[in-house]
């Protein structure tokens, strides 16, 4: 089981921004872990530092796991699927398998694909072409498909924007499902503070090289949260954080 | 018609050629790729006039410029040879670098008419082996890479996120299309080259919501496609590409009335 992600110092910079700024913080194993703030402030990039497919500058990430490699399901924000795509959603799943040089699945690999499915809740789905399903069961059919390669660790950038109230809901009631009762580390990024507040254990703040993490209360009831997603563009400062006192308080940095 | 031997090849090397087409035209399709494999048949034609050019096997010229190309795509990346201006320079570069090679060379009315529409009755057995292997080869290539290419193709983020090399794998389709066009071109020309790569991976998607299933329909109509051609050819003397493309153009037409009237049968009112 895996016991904890340790993110340590991480610097990432393209073509000399500054993106990520030494940031670090530990994730408890099984913890819904939130990841909020303005648009560019890295979140995707630490995903994907974590993920192993972009490469730090400096810093590191590290895994402890009892007895195995740490395996990382991804779910990607912005993936446009054409209505007319010809791929059933049990296919689409089977595309997460890793892959073998024969084209077609072996029985226990259906057996995978079916098991990835009946944790995501969208069996029944399984024989339907993913471009006739709603935005809710996309976003189902691509947590299975993140799923079938039994992770440890499930990132989600996004996978609840654009999603109707209803349907937001019941994908995160999915996701703290699939924490909860399978022990699944879930790290997910969104702007909606209402998901964060109902279904993070603990939330990162981050913002133009900002970083603080604490409960969701503390996070999302500070001003900076505030400013940042409920204020006018005249009326933000110009930087915005969140610094923890030296007595263990979460305070608000407007500049 | 079967008691010659030049319909026999031709019938061989045709089924061969469309099988390989109908495969790889569903991921060629799938990557909106049809117009570089458009450019790679005017591409062949120049390397293939070069060859006649130098005195080498036409088809030795046919591979080293499109798998040259392929390279060189692959390196500076497909985004930019989707773009139409870039595809344009492109075809007209290679156009008439081929038309400066025939005209150098001593071979220019009979080679320009077989390379440009094809020629099934030249095809002798030394072809039609050299045939079997190449296409052997792609189909083998692309079964051992399926899964891989599959992924890249229909869900290239994910495909991305999941760590797979999807430069590779973009690289390696366009070694394998050239090749396919390569060996294609002999049969249907380079000017229709991309009428058996993409027509019938086009129409088999109006029919099948699987991608196997596309690729069988894909095979089954570019095979049924060749078959017809070169029977109608034989009794008519009328050209091969002719009636294939005009029965992948039919099977087209029908796929779409055929998805027209599914959308119209599934919601009442329905009206596009």
């Amino acid at each position: 089981m895996l016991r904890h992600i340790r993110v340590n110092d991480l610097q990432v910079s393209f073509n000399g921004e500054e993106i990520l700024n030494h940031v670090s913080f530990d994730v408890a194993g099984g913890e819904m872990f939130a990841i909020i703030g303005p648009n560019g402030a890295g979140k995707s990039t630490l995903l994907k530092v974590i993920l192993g497919l972009i490469k730090p500058l400096g810093g590191k990430v590290s895994f402890e796991n009892d007895n195995r490699k740490t395996v990382i399901g991804y779910v990607p924000q912005s993936r446009t699927i054409d209505e007319e795509t010809p791929i059933l959603a049990k296919d689409f799943v089977s595309l997460g398998l890793p892959a073998r040089a024969v084209p077609w699945l072996s029985a226990r690999e259906r057996v995978t694909v079916q098991k990835a499915m009946m944790m995501t809740e969208c069996l029944h789905l399984a024989d339907k072409p993913i471009g006739k399903l709603s935005g809710g069961e996309r976003q189902r059919i691509f947590i299975a498909q993140a799923m079938v390669r039994q992770p440890d660790v499930l990132l989600l950038d996004e996978s609840t924007a654009n999603l109707d109230p209803n349907a937001q809901e019941q994908m995160m009631q999915l996701v703290q499902r699939l924490c909860r009762k399978h022990g699944i580390t879930v790290i997910f990024i969104s702007h909606d503070l209402h998901v964060v507040k109902e279904y993070a254990d603990r939330v990162l703040f981050m913002s133009r090289g900002h970083y603080e993490i604490g409960n969701s209360d503390e996070v999302l009831n500070g001003k900076a949260t505030e400013w940042l997603y409920h204020a006018t563009d005249e009326e933000k400062p110009k930087t915005i954080g969140l610094f923890r006192e030296p007595a263990g308080q979460l305070t608000d940095h407007l500049f | 018609m079967f008691q010659y031997d030049f319909m026999q090849h031709a019938f061989i090397a045709g089924t061969l050629v469309a099988l390989m087409c109908g495969v790889i035209g569903v991921f060629v399709i799938a990557r909106s790729l049809s117009f570089i494999a458009h450019t790679f048949s005017h591409i062949g034609f120049a390397g293939a006039s070069f060859a006649v050019y130098v005195g080498m096997d036409p088809l030795g010229g046919l591979l080293l410029f499109t798998l040259l190309s392929a390279l060189g795509i692959g390196q500076l990346g497909v985004k930019m040879f989707r773009r139409d201006a870039s595809v344009s320079v492109v075809l007209s570069l290679f156009l008439g670098l081929g038309i400066l090679f025939l005209s150098l060379s001593d071979k220019q009315a009979n080679f320009t008419e077989t390379i440009l529409f094809g020629s099934v009755v030249g095809i002798d057995m030394q072809d039609v082996w050299q045939i079997v292997g190449l296409t052997a080869a792609v189909i083998l290539i692309l079964a051992a890479g399926y899964r891989w290419l599959k992924f890249d193709s229909f869900d290239q983020i994910g495909a991305e996120a999941a760590g797979l090399p999807i430069r590779w794998i973009s690289i390696g389709f366009l070694l394998l299309m050239a090749l396919a066009v390569s060996v294609t071109v002999q049969i249907v020309g380079a000017l229709l080259v991309f009428a058996l790569m993409t027509v019938p991976a086009a129409a088999a998607r109006c029919f099948s919501q699987s991608i196997f299933g596309m690729i069988v329909i894909s095979s089954i109509l570019a095979v049924l496609g060749v078959w017809f051609g070169l029977s109608m050819s034989f009794y008519t003397n009328a050209p091969v590409s002719f009636f294939i493309t005009s029965f992948e153009a039919a099977a087209y037409f029908i796929g779409i009335a055929y998805r027209y009237w599914l959308a119209r049968r599934r919601v009442p009112g329905y009206q596009r």
